[in-house]
């Protein structure tokens, strides 16, 4: 490790309602590679963009190579030498390597583009970095791990002198995570300063030479990679004191039946066999990092995505679910994580929101019965203490609690005894949250079953009965909530097999 | 102003149509002062019954072109090709009926059943096939073009006029009791609008048609089989073009073939004047008929004024391009 290249001191920063960065410290030296972890939510991503200039900060300092620095767009970041590899690539499809890599300042002949120039150019760096990649190539025929790589020689090509990477194994191969780790130590070796972002507790360990961790938008510390252990990371990052009284023991009856059981279900990259039985009267609870593939499992059983294969059960029969259609059929109901874009129709009334889901019982004739109608959005708004004028209100003047609550009131007026939750609490305030807990637990005592995905520990700690943990597409754990802690569902959930 | 838009009879017709018909009123009024004007050699008048029928024969196969695309809009999607699929309808049965001697009720039904034929086209290809509504229904354009020539071998059809055998359905449009004209068509046209805010505002395809229109993904997430309430939207479009096709050789009796592209305009411009948003999920019947009776009498007013009819559709053009400015503005202010 050589100098310090970047230190950030004291970095605060607030959205409305959320504090989202509370006084955080970074230093990364040249040479290094400095691992930044914590949880979903912890700050990692906000810091970054903090840095880059796509956030303003509220207080703190950022110095650079020894100047104080503050950029105000990833443009000024970049040609300062600062450049991000993210998750998504930023990449034109059609377009040729070389073009990628060159995209916004072109090698120009007179007034025409000068291609040659470029792909002779991105050979060199490509040499340099000892990749094999033809720059003529078209990118989008290139695999995700080799685009990165691209990714990585355009960071090379802007004389970057810190790289951050966010996430960059998450969507490669074994072997292609070997070359990534070839080429990121050899970029430490000439010096640079290198942020990498995972949630891989392994790779940690491999490849990086400090690690700072963050919880909850603070600070928690930094250590030595080589002179800590897993456990104590996985502490340092779920180390919080939980205040809501998490649950000790099951609700669920021991003769409870099981209502759902999915068995060897596989849809893609991010569902790889997962199996798990849903009893009656619980509330199962699916933890997970993110792109742990939990929403993925829940869209794929529902049939709003297509399914490879895998056997699902409902009441002991096997059904075949392919569409929504199917699963309403079934008495099952999913209530999204992206309520704004799955859940609500915004421009529509409580009412008409309210029987999305089962409006052949409220029709008279070919006529939608207005009356029936408003009686059963009138007793749900009600029974779910949702805050509304009336239920002619559109959805789009009530605040976020009020319009999760909607939603679940459109499979309860459906009468659904399968309940999905994804993310229920998500971008709601505080005492709606604890409104949704408390009519869970209602419903689980009616006899309904909820599966609750959920990011958030304390969430799953609190309503779980039991907890299926998922990493990168696959089940990695599961925990009866007698025998949950924090600790063995993070190491499930950074468990890859 | 906000006590006038909150009354209850306003909101009942809903402020915007109550907007629109005024402003349908004062270019009346307009026309009326200066169109003697304008063309002071004809020695003309705006104000006579005779320009009323004019502008209402316009208005009638215009009227059901643009309620049956208020359906597609709704859904988000649009349909470039009624005009051209009514002219066909026309043509087809037009055909049958003079040359083919087909009785006159079968001729009428086959028209509106080759409207529905290509509303069930556009809608499996939309829905089923999941095609851009607009490159969909600019080949069905085509198409419908292509099939109407070909169909009646590229000959224009004059369907039989009110006196001769077979002349008894141009009393749909106008029907004369005892010296007196009755005009079935605007009767016939009201009814048909009625229907079609009943379908809109009181039936499951209406409702379904609005809400895919505003948040697909959220209604087939509810169990909703949208593809079939999306395919029900562009058939209605389709057999709406049917009837249209009655209407204006009801009033005009020849078409000819490979042509109707300009009634797609003003038929669209009609419903998007009347406040059904091209973003989907809001349409407003009434609006539409109000829509469609200013393109009418902008229609009127321009040719009696003696000047060219391409400054009706710069006109229009113009309207269409200030009222979708104004959705768009009061949409992103709201979100």
């Amino acid at each position: 490790m050589g100098d310090v290249i970047l230190t950030m001191k004291g970095i605060d920063k607030s959205f409305p309602g959320v504090h989202a960065l509370d006084h955080v410290d970074l230093e990364v030296r040249k040479g290094e590679v400095h691992a930044l972890m914590g949880e979903n939510g912890a700050g990692k991503s906000t810091l970054m963009k903090v840095l880059t200039g796509i956030y303003s900060k509220d207080a703190g300092t950022i110095t650079f190579e020894g100047r104080e620095v503050e950029f105000t767009n990833p443009r000024e970041a970049q040609d300062a030498g600062i450049v991000i590899v993210h998750q998504e690539l930023n990449m034109l499809g059609h377009l040729t390597v070389a073009q990628n890599i060159f995209i916004g300042r072109e090698f120009m002949k007179g007034r025409l583009i000068d291609d040659k120039k470029m792909n002779e150019e991105a050979r060199k760096l490509f040499d340099q970095l000892g990749i094999d990649i033809d720059p003529t190539e078209t990118m989008s025929r290139l695999t995700v791990g080799k685009q990165q790589m691209c990714e990585i020689a355009k960071a090379i090509s802007h004389e970057a002198k810190v790289i951050i990477f966010d996430e960059p194994s998450a969507a490669l191969t074994e072997a292609e995570i070997d070359e990534l780790f070839k080429i990121i130590r050899d970029l430490r070796d000439r010096q640079l300063g290198i942020v990498y972002i995972s949630h891989r507790m392994d790779e940690i360990k491999v490849i990086t030479d400090r690690v700072t961790v963050m919880r909850d938008g603070g600070y928690v510390g930094t250590l030595i990679t080589k002179d800590c252990t897993k456990e104590d990371i996985i502490n340092m990052m779920v180390g919080r004191v939980i205040y809501e009284d998490p649950k000790t023991e099951s609700q669920v009856a021991e003769d409870a039946p099981v209502v759902l059981k999915v068995e060897h279900l596989n849809a893609g990259r991010m569902v790889q066999d997962v199996s798990f039985e849903l009893r009656k009267g619980e509330i199962l609870g699916f933890s997970g990092l993110m792109g742990a593939g939990r929403t993925e499992t829940m869209r794929a059983l529902f049939g709003a995505d297509p399914k490879q294969s895998g056997d699902i059960y409902v009441n002991g029969e096997k059904v075949d679910i392919k569409t929504p259609q199917d699963a309403v059929k079934h008495g099952i109901g999913y209530l999204s994580e992206d309520r704004k874009r799955f859940g609500i129709v915004v421009d529509k009334t409580v009412a008409e929101n309210s029987t999305m889901a089962s409006l052949e019982n409220y029709m008279k004739g070919i006529f939608i019965d207005k009356k029936k109608e408003n009686e059963a959005a009138q007793k749900y708004v009600d029974l779910l203490k949702t805050k509304t004028p009336g239920v002619d209100q559109l959805v789009v003047n009530l605040s976020g609690g009020n319009q999760q609550k909607v939603v679940i009131a459109k499979w309860l007026v459906r009468n659904c005894d399968i309940l999905i939750f994804d993310e229920p609490t998500r971008g709601i305030d505080v005492g709606a949250k604890s409104e949704i807990y408390h009519l869970m637990n209602e419903l689980v005592a009616e006899g309904k079953s909820i599966i609750m995905v959920s990011s958030e520990m304390t969430e799953i700690l609190r309503m779980s009965d039991r907890i299926i943990i998922m990493c990168e597409g696959r089940k990695t754990g599961e925990l009866g909530i007698e025998e949950a802690t924090q600790e063995r569902i993070m190491h499930a959930a950074t468990l890859r097999n | 102003m906000d006590k006038i838009r909150n009354n209850a009879i306003v909101k009942k017709i809903g402020f915007n149509s109550l907007v629109l018909l005024v402003i349908m009123i004062l270019l009346y009024i307009l026309f009326a002062i200066l169109v003697p004007i304008v063309n002071a050699k004809a020695n003309t008048t705006f104000v006579s019954w005779s320009r009323i029928v004019s502008a209402l024969n316009y208005a009638y196969f215009l009227g059901f072109l643009s309620l049956g695309v208020t359906f597609v809009i709704a859904t988000g999607g649009i349909d470039f090709s009624i005009g051209p699929v009514m002219f066909c309808a026309a043509l087809i049965s037009g055909y049958q009926l003079t040359m083919k001697g087909w009785p006159l009720v079968v001729c009428l039904l086959l028209s509106v059943l080759v409207g529905a034929m290509f509303g069930v086209f556009n809608g499996l290809l939309v829905s089923f096939g999941g095609l851009p509504s607009f490159i969909t229904s600019m080949a069905s354009m085509m198409i419908a073009k292509g099939v109407g020539s070909v169909w009646t071998k590229t000959q224009s059809v004059s369907w039989p006029q009110s006196a001769a055998e077979n002349g008894a359905y141009r009393n749909l449009v106008r029907i004369n009791v005892g010296g007196v004209d009755i005009p079935t068509g605007l009767i016939i046209l009201l009814v048909g609008a009625i229907i079609c805010s009943i379908i809109l505002n009181k039936t499951k395809i209406g409702r379904y048609i609005l809400c895919i229109g505003s948040n697909r993904e959220a209604v087939r997430l509810s169990g909703v089989n949208t593809k079939k309430w999306e395919t029900l939207a562009y058939i209605i479009c389709g057999l709406m073009a049917g009837i249209a096709a009655i209407f204006y050789v009801g009033a005009y009796t020849t078409v000819q073939p490979g042509l109707g592209d300009t009634f797609n305009n003003d038929a669209i411009a009609g419903c998007v004047m009347g406040g059904t948003s091209m973003a989907g999920g809001v349409a407003s019947i009434g609006g539409t008929l109000i829509g469609v009776l200013i393109i009418s009498l902008l229609q009127e007013g321009i040719l009696a004024m003696g000047k060219n009819i391409n400054y009706q559709y710069i006109i229009t053009g113009l309207i269409v391009l200030v009222v979708v400015y104004t959705d768009l503005r009061s949409r992103r202010r709201r979100s």
